[in-house]
């Protein structure tokens, strides 16, 4: 063991008292897109004890420029993101627990999820989950480290429930819908999701090893094409009236869950998600589209074409709909072929 | 500091991030540029004066804490602007 950490050991800061910290730790990566395959990768390269990995999402060939993990047989094979990743990184290391999850994080499971764990990572590519993921977080107590980018941009925070501001003292609210550019509408390079990602993992190195004196405490902005490293600093930034970690109300942890239907903006596709606790016999499925469309399937997902659009199921019941943003065109896709 | 002439004014220290770099003034030579307002403008003004829309505006810091639109500037407060990143 201490042969393959030897040279983060050597590191004064981390040590073998450090390392033994780390590999007593358990995380949880939120997101196997740009930033997530980055921290899950630095994460079980560090050595962790439990990995667990939580994405909703499959491999596709647009991921292949940014997301480290992944390989064109892995987009081949159409794996969800959770799968491909823990597949990758028991090659890497083999001594860590991973615990993949193909899963939408939602208001129902984020508590399931956040068991055990000591720190959670934002690799998530929207604000209504990260407000759920501070919520939760803030409520529990437990620490997170929100990372973002789009284009060349990108930024980090350490969100240290009761000692930093939380999301919600910095972002109130999620912006309104299309007000954020996604890099499905305005692209991204891998080099900054690498350098936010690498900044998020080196915060979560300190915070497993118990170095809270070198944390953190500011806004990390960076912009690589317009070679700008800027940090400003938050430690007056927490407002005794946010709604999370001032007032402790949890709005969106509280939220009401029934359908949710969620536009991927820029990717005309739509999500349909049923209530939390679903679950849909794929292969029944199959057997019955394959008289109305093209069907093809692997363990975790189906995928089924009809009527000029594309629908990928999930055993969770979760559908993606492509070739549509109308929330009412892929309402009644589903309802039509999977049932609502 | 003084303000614009003939009028009461507050100058404030401003940084845009990221995409609202673009509405940097013209004469603004490095990333931050000193703005002239008249006494007791908001976040809002500020914001218009530099013809950022609400929504640009995700986070507004100004004396290290978040403002909200209404927030009353004082003379030389630094202001940091980020537009909504939401990617990853």
């Amino acid at each position: 063991m201490w042969q393959r950490y030897s040279r983060q050991i050597f590191f004064p800061p981390i040590g073998e008292e450090g390392q033994k910290r780390i590999g007593r730790s358990s995380v949880l990566v939120v997101g196997a897109g740009a930033l997530g395959t980055v921290l899950a990768n630095n994460m079980a390269r560090a050595g962790v004890r439990r990995l667990r990995i939580v994405d909703r999402d499959f491999v596709e060939e647009s991921n292949l420029q940014r997301q480290i993990l992944y390989d064109e047989e892995d987009a081949a094979r159409t794996l969800p993101k959770a799968v491909a990743a823990v597949e990758k990184l028991r090659k890497i290391n083999s001594e860590v627990d991973y615990e993949p999850v193909v899963a939408d994080v939602n208001p129902g499971n984020v508590r399931e999820l956040m068991a055990g764990v000591d720190l959670v990572l934002d690799g998530t590519d929207n604000f209504e989950v990260r407000m759920l993921i501070n919520d939760a977080c803030v409520k529990q107590g437990v620490p997170w480290i929100h990372g973002a980018c789009v284009g060349s941009q990108g930024l980090s925070f350490n969100i240290l429930p009761g000692e930093t501001p939380c999301f919600r003292c910095i972002y109130q609210d999620p912006p309104p819908p299309g007000a954020a550019p996604t890099c499905d509408t305005a692209g991204v390079i891998a080099p900054i999701v690498n350098i936010i990602a690498s900044i998020q993992s080196a915060e979560a190195l300190k915070l497993l090893v118990g170095d809270r004196e070198h944390l953190s405490r500011d806004l990390a902005s960076v912009d690589v094409w317009e070679n700008s490293f800027e940090r400003v600093d938050l430690s007056n930034a927490r407002r005794p009236d946010c709604p999370a970690c001032g007032e402790r109300r949890f709005d969106f942890l509280e939220a009401r869950t029934g359908w949710l239907l969620l536009s991927m903006c820029g990717r005309d596709s739509i999500q349909v998600s049923p209530p939390p606790g679903g679950k849909v016999d794929l292969v029944e499925i199959a057997e019955r589209l394959g008289q109305l469309g093209e069907v093809a399937r692997n363990p975790f997902l189906l995928k089924f074409r009809a009527d000029g659009r594309e629908m990928v199921l999930f055993g969770d019941g979760r559908a993606v709909i492509k070739g549509t943003d109308d929330e009412a065109v892929a309402r009644s896709f589903y309802a039509k072929y999977v049932g609502m | 500091m003084t303000g614009v002439i003939g009028l009461p004014g507050i100058l404030v220290r401003v940084k845009l991030f990221a995409s609202l770099r673009r509405h940097r003034p013209a004469s603004a030579a490095g990333p931050d540029f000193v703005q002239s307002l008249t006494s007791g403008s908001t976040v809002e003004a500020l914001l218009e004066q530099l013809g950022i829309n609400g929504a640009e505006a995700a986070i507004v810091l100004a004396g290290g804490e978040r403002r909200d639109p209404g927030y009353p500037l004082k003379d030389g407060d630094e202001v940091a602007i980020f537009p909504p990143m939401g990617g990853g």
